[in-house]
């Protein structure tokens, strides 16, 4: 294995908590879509990394299932992020308070 | 299988009363009584069909009622001579009043409560009688209970008379609690509840607990047949309608306790104790009812205030031992005071409802057969020889001479002051009623309704004591070789004869006093201390007051402002404000943001990762 194992993880946490950062941080809907998808890719950077690293063909595998589902998640999110432009006119999450106790 | 049958004797009047409350709202009136009338009468005549079981002590089983580990439950009844005479008495004097308060109750609207109250409660006295389980014979006992309380308060509408029906239920019921231990305990004692076993096993009991048991029971017994200290609730019973005095006050439920103390017997006589406490407080009701009947004004009280004193005579007999003399007093008591209490009622009835001694009279021209029959009740009840009374008081008297001890020779004297007493109310009884004065008047003649079923009555008052006639007066003592039970200590003859002489000049002693006094009808005058000591039950009233409500009241008020309001509202509501103001304060934590809430999952996942780090480095 090439690159160690350790400088894999390292990214993939960096890519994780820039992710993290993302989806607290910004106030567009489209933009903690984005934030989502790369803490998902940290996941799958992950997966592939230890699949290497103990050469063994799981993590892959995983990284491939992973891949199929977020597509489908993203098709979902955006579909509802459309819904929502239409109905409320906005993507600013801090308007959408429906929640509150 | 014949056994099978004897279990139609209770269910015909069930069946009547089921049929009464849900098909004699339909019924004309005729019909809805005509029902309840038959279902009485065919079980009085089914016990007569079914008599010659009782030689035999038929059982019969109808099915297991509680089979849980050693607990076995049958429903079964044991038609014992003892059983089958309380039987026969029972069915016989219901079926009469029956007859009696279809017409007494001409103009009362609602029939259908009563007539099912009334066929309710025979089927629970028969359950008493027959049962031969203690929980099954316990059963009866609340259910006669329950329908002397509804009956009581017939008139509900009047808030006297439904406070006498509560009186009347709660006063029993403490008794009851009494009773209602004595059964647990024997049951854990000998792990059966038949009473036949019981009875059998109660020689190998320790001689305390069986005394206690016995006192239990007494307690109970004393609480139904309105024995001192437990009386007080009879004279408000009298605020029910006639027939109900008659049949539940005076023939049969409160004979029950002599009845379960008959039961009992083999058990009670172990303990001295407790024969000498019954006797006691068998004498001591006697006395007590015996002066409170000769001053009261209203004809149903001294009728009830009777019925307490001669229910004292019985307890007196199972006292002094002698079962069968307390058979033979209730069986005569019943048909006696049965027939005072329905002849009160026609009396009321024809002055239009005036219960008023000093206001009713002219009963000998109004009425001949009336008076005749009235005669016939208050000559019994007071004891004249010849009479059903007369056998039947002087038996128990007898027997309580012949132990021939202190303690029992003065129980009979009282017993025998009380017969003297008994024979002046009993007399002044009819004299105020025959008195030549101007008396309230209601209705014409009394309908014959009122009248032939008090015809039987008044000739088994006259020479009912044949049932049992002692040996000195050419007897066989019928009934108490029949029943099989303990006579207690036999009285020589001359014990009898004088006996038989003192209750002779006693009535005639109190014949004179009474004529001498009433020959001027004694006008409305309000008597001393006293009187309206005596005219108040002693007091008694106003001394459980003072004794047991007050008091418990008190604790009441004062657990009600100390315990139950905290903890039924100030508690509660602390708890409920507690709970708000909470939720008010976390209520920020729920900003409604998406982000926030990924931010405290974010926060979360740190924290749990740290505690990971921290747990690994350690």
């Amino acid at each position: 294995m090439i690159v160690p194992l350790g400088h894999v993880l390292i990214l993939a946490g960096l890519l994780f908590v820039a992710g993290l950062a993302g989806v607290l941080l910004r106030r567009n809907l489209i933009m903690i879509l984005i934030g989502v998808e790369i803490m998902l890719n940290a996941v799958s950077l992950t997966l592939v990394g230890a699949s290497a690293y103990w050469r063994h063909p799981d993590g892959q595998l995983f990284a491939l299932l992973l891949m199929a589902v977020a597509a489908a998640e993203v098709t979902v999110a955006l579909a509802l992020v459309i819904y929502l432009k239409r109905s409320r006119g906005t993507l600013d999450v801090n308007r959408f308070d429906g929640m509150k106790g | 299988m014949m056994g099978e049958l004897l279990f139609l004797i209770p269910l015909l009047p069930l069946g009547g009363a089921l049929v009464i409350l849900f098909a004699g709202g339909r019924m004309p009136r005729r019909m809805l009584s005509g029902v309840a009338i038959a279902s009485v009468a065919a079980s009085a005549a089914m016990t007569l069909w079914l008599w010659p079981l009782a030689g035999d002590r038929t059982r019969a089983t109808l099915f297991t009622w509680l089979d849980v580990g050693a607990l076995q439950l049958p429903v079964e009844i044991l038609f014992s001579p003892l059983a089958a005479a309380m039987t026969l008495m029972v069915t016989v004097v219901s079926a009469l009043i029956h007859v009696y308060a279809a017409s007494y109750l001409h103009h009362e609207p609602d029939i259908r409560r009563f007539f099912t109250l009334f066929n309710l409660f025979v089927f629970a006295m028969l359950v008493i009688v027959l049962a031969d389980n203690l929980l099954l014979l316990f059963l009866g006992w609340e259910g006669v209970g329950f329908c002397s309380y509804a009956l009581i308060g017939f008139w509900y509408r009047n808030p006297d008379f439904a406070a006498a029906g509560r009186k009347a239920f709660l006063v029993t019921r403490a008794a009851d609690v009494l009773f209602g231990i004595a059964l647990l305990w024997l049951f854990r004692l000998t792990g059966t509840l038949s009473i036949e076993a019981i009875n059998l096993q109660a020689a190998s009991l320790p001689p305390t607990t069986v005394t206690i048991l016995a006192l239990l029971l007494l307690a109970g017994a004393c609480g139904k047949s309105a024995q001192l200290p437990f009386s007080s609730w009879l004279p408000d019973a009298m605020a029910g309608p006639t027939p109900v005095s008659a049949l539940i006050h005076a023939a049969t439920m409160v004979t029950a306790g002599v009845y379960l103390l008959c039961r009992m017997f083999p058990l009670i006589s172990l303990s001295a104790i407790a024969l000498a406490v019954i006797g006691l407080i068998g004498a001591a009701t006697a006395f007590y009812g015996a002066t409170c009947a000769l001053v009261q004004r209203d004809i149903k009280k001294v009728l009830a205030y009777s019925t307490i004193s001669q229910v004292g005579y019985m307890f007196l007999a199972v006292g002094a031992g002698t079962v069968t003399g307390a058979m033979f007093h209730l069986l005569t008591h019943a048909f006696f005071k049965a027939l005072l209490f329905m002849v009160a009622g026609a009396v009321i009835h024809l002055a239009a409802g005036e219960q008023d001694l000093f206001r009713l009279g002219q009963l000998s021209k109004r009425s001949p057969t009336l008076f005749w029959l009235l005669l016939v009740g208050a000559l019994a009840l007071a004891g004249v020889p010849l009479t059903a009374g007369f056998f039947s008081k002087d038996a128990i008297l007898a027997a309580c001479f012949a132990r021939q001890t202190l303690w029992w020779t003065s129980l009979g004297i009282a017993g025998l002051v009380t017969a003297f007493l008994t024979a002046l109310y009993a007399i002044r009884l009819v004299y105020l009623l025959a008195a030549d004065r101007e008396s309230a008047s209601g209705h014409g003649p009394a309908p014959r309704g009122l009248v032939w079923p008090l015809l039987p009555l008044g000739a088994l008052a006259l020479v009912g004591g044949l049932l049992n006639l002692p040996a000195v007066w050419g007897g066989h003592e019928t009934l108490g070789r029949w029943l099989e039970t303990p006579a207690g200590a036999l009285p020589s003859h001359d014990l009898e004869w004088g006996l038989a002489a003192a209750t002779l000049l006693l009535v005639a002693g109190a014949w004179l006093f009474i004529r001498n006094r009433y020959r001027v009808p004694p006008t409305v005058s309000p008597g001393g201390a006293g009187v309206s000591f005596l005219a108040a039950g002693w007091q008694l009233d106003s001394l459980i007051r003072v004794i047991i409500t007050a008091p418990f009241e008190k604790i009441g008020c004062l657990l009600e402002k100390s315990v139950e309001r905290r903890l039924s509202a100030t508690w509660p509501a602390g708890l409920g404000r507690l709970c708000q103001v909470t939720g008010q304060s976390w209520r920020v934590l729920t900003s409604g943001y998406v982000s926030h809430y990924l931010a405290a999952m974010a926060w979360g996942m740190v924290l749990l990762l740290a505690m990971l780090v921290v747990l690994l480095v350690l």
